[in-house]
């Protein structure tokens, strides 16, 4: 099902220190297509858990319109939506064992027992959590409740199904383990999928699209690839990817981009006045070092291992930065060495709006 | 060879060790209430229990002629402690769900009512802070034939006045309602609590799949309140079996107009105070004990299943 949203706005009768109204998600339009899952990502703070809870109904909006496909649902009482909720803390009634948990959607819409039974079990199994039908809630781990959870809101065919923060809850190795299973259900139910969370890396390696937000307002939506490979502003790109991007403060000049503190310049093309204060941000990929000629002149400091990967700390001028260097590289603090940035991966910024150049 | 381990005990979450030393401060700190409950609460309790075993005690010389049965026998052929039993019981039964079940509902009234709380929670507290005496006399006022409420309310519906106190058809119907009255402040206190501990996040979620109102009731409300509920009916059970000072309020020391509301207490007092057989009142009260606790070892039973939590 396709979810449509049409200048979304929702704001809070409670004042900020400033004494205006919250506006927890304001004039916010996007289209999410059908069967694909959906990434509301952004700091906390952002607006992205108040869009949820519009989506599913739980909060009413204050102006804009949803669409489920081409059905007005804003007024829409949740049940009457069809959709799959997954809560934060996942919400599973603690009386009630596994099967009757995944079975109680059914039992208040009066699907006849027997038919429940056979559509939770059918559920349950592709949740893999069949095996523990008849246990409580308390005697299941992390991971089992959030299969169990996943599993109630899918049992009912909900048209979206909507998870709050679904990892936020479970351990480092397990989140791990989760998020490719939530990959793998959405994948095998079809269901249109939209799904909260903080932390980009979990975004970014389950999604198909991204919405990123930034104090109630949508910063970018885009397929996952591009909103890592073509930051809309310099909020997107910081917020985007790991190791951060690196952020390079100088000025805009005629032969390109001379950050603070040196004379040398990084060529680059972008259409902006001369003199304009931007800043020049590059992915740790981007940065290549030689200890030959080409290039802006850097102090080496120090280098350090991220997993596989070492990364190589540098100054240019005022300004320091990370990349990518071999395993083997020879370190010498305070060796000037070469630094060239390739053409991917490397963006600017004005340095007041962070509204891209190029 | 096998080296004998030396078990050093601690205390509960530290490597502190146990020893004589350590424990002379806790033990002085428990000491002013220790004394306390064992000169009120445990000595007498042992006596008590020596004494309906003993048979023929003289209370003035403090003589008997031996242990035995002979008190419990005594009691068990009276037709006055199997009436008391009897009219105890019916009591129970009857005041003890019907307050529980209208503590339920103005509990669940009162926690969706966000605005005047505080009020609230001042009335209903009432009965528990005012002396029984004010509220005896106050019921006796409401029971009265001719100026009572009670006789004006049901008068407002076409029936007959009735002598609340003083017909021997209405004297249960007049104790239960006093009973149920002054058991409600408890038991909403007791229930609030609980629906306060359920997480509203539950509600959400079952609201979210279409749930209505008497659905999210008796599918997650009352499941989950479940150990509160069994906690204070055991509560209210205990003090129902003991009903004494409301028949001495209501009544004005008898137990109803016929003596036909002679409860287990009235008799444990009726022999103790004006018959003088000791033996016989210690014996009723053991009688008593043995019910509660019976009652009592149910709860921790079922209490236990209903834990979902942990």
């Amino acid at each position: 099902m396709k979810v449509t949203i049409k200048n979304l706005t929702k704001k809070f009768a409670s004042r900020d220190k400033n004494g205006e109204p919250v506006i927890a998600v304001n004039n916010l339009t996007a289209e999410f297509e059908s069967g694909k899952l959906i990434a509301l990502l952004g700091p906390s703070g952002c607006g992205k858990s108040t869009m949820l809870n519009m989506l599913s109904g739980i909060l009413p909006v204050t102006s804009g319109k949803i669409y489920f496909d081409d059905t007005d649902v804003t007024d829409l009482t949740p049940d009457k939506r069809e959709v799959g909720l997954v809560f934060q803390n996942y919400a599973l009634y603690p009386h009630m064992t596994v099967l009757q948990n995944i079975c109680f959607p059914l039992k208040i819409k009066k699907v006849p027992k027997d038919e429940r039974i056979a559509r939770a079990k059918k559920i349950a199994r592709m949740v893999h959590i069949d095996e523990y039908l008849n246990r409580l809630p308390k005697e299941l781990s992390g991971g089992q409740q959030q299969r169990v959870a996943i599993a109630r809101a899918l049992v009912k065919n909900p048209k979206l199904l909507l998870l709050d923060e679904p990892l936020s809850n479970l351990d480092a190795k397990l989140r791990l383990e989760m998020r490719e299973e939530i990959r793998r259900i959405q994948r095998e139910s079809g269901v249109t999928t939209v799904f909260v969370t903080h932390d980009q890396e979990e975004a970014t390696s389950i999604s198909d699209y991204i919405v990123l937000m930034k104090l109630g307002v949508m910063q970018q939506f885009s397929a996952t690839r591009d909103i890592y490979n073509n930051p809309a502003n310099l909020f997107v790109a910081d917020f985007i990817g790991n190791p951060t991007i690196n952020q390079l403060h100088g000025e805009y000049t005629s032969s390109g981009f001379k950050p603070d503190g040196t004379d040398e310049i990084i060529p680059i093309k972008a259409d902006v006045a001369e003199g304009t204060r931007t800043i020049l941000a590059a992915r740790a990929e981007s940065v290549t070092f030689n200890k030959g000629e080409n290039g802006i002149s850097a102090k080496v400091n120090d280098m350090y291992s991220s997993g596989k990967d070492w990364l190589l700390n540098i100054d240019i001028g005022n300004n320091n930065l990370r990349g990518y260097c071999d395993a083997d590289y020879e370190l010498i603090p305070e060796e000037i060495i070469k630094v060239q940035f390739k053409d991917k991966g490397v963006f600017l910024f004005d340095e007041k709006s962070g509204e891209r150049y190029c | 060879m096998t080296e004998k381990k030396k078990r050093v005990r601690t205390y509960k979450d530290t490597d502190e060790k146990i020893t004589a030393k350590s424990l002379i401060k806790p033990f002085l700190f428990s000491l002013p209430f220790m004394v306390g409950l064992i000169i009120f609460t445990v000595y007498p309790f042992i006596k008590a229990v020596l004494l309906s075993f003993m048979e023929n005690y003289r209370f003035l010389s403090g003589k008997f002629t031996g242990y035995g049965l002979g008190n419990y026998q005594a009691i068990i052929a009276d037709p006055n402690f199997i009436n008391a039993l009897k009219s105890t019981t019916k009591y129970v039964l009857i005041v003890v769900p019907i307050s529980m079940a209208l503590s339920l509902l103005i509990a669940v009234g009162l926690n969706s009512v966000k605005k005047l709380q505080g009020l609230f929670q001042t009335v209903y507290f009432l009965p528990l802070v005012t002396s029984s005496t004010a509220i005896g006399m106050i019921f006796r006022w409401l029971y009265d034939y001719d100026y009572g409420l009670f006789n004006y309310f049901i008068g407002l519906f076409g029936i007959d006045r009735i002598h609340w106190l003083a017909d021997v058809r209405f004297t249960m119907a007049s104790i239960c309602i006093y009973g149920i009255w002054s058991m409600l402040p408890f038991t909403i206190i007791l229930l609030l609590a609980g629906l306060q501990n359920i997480d509203p996040v539950y509600y959400t979620a079952a609201r979210a799949d279409g749930a209505k109102s008497r659905d999210i009731f008796f599918n997650i409300t009352i499941p989950l309140l479940m150990p509160t509920i069994i906690l204070t009916s055991i509560v209210n059970m205990m003090s129902a079996f003991k009903v004494y000072d409301s028949l001495f309020v209501l009544y004005g020391g008898k137990p109803g107009p016929a003596f036909n509301l002679y409860t287990v207490i009235y008799y444990l007092y009726d022999m103790f105070w004006n018959k003088n057989k000791l033996g016989n009142a210690a014996a009723s009260a053991m009688v008593l004990f043995v019910i509660i606790a019976v009652f009592t070892l149910l709860q921790n039973l079922i209490s236990k299943k209903t834990n979902y939590y942990k």
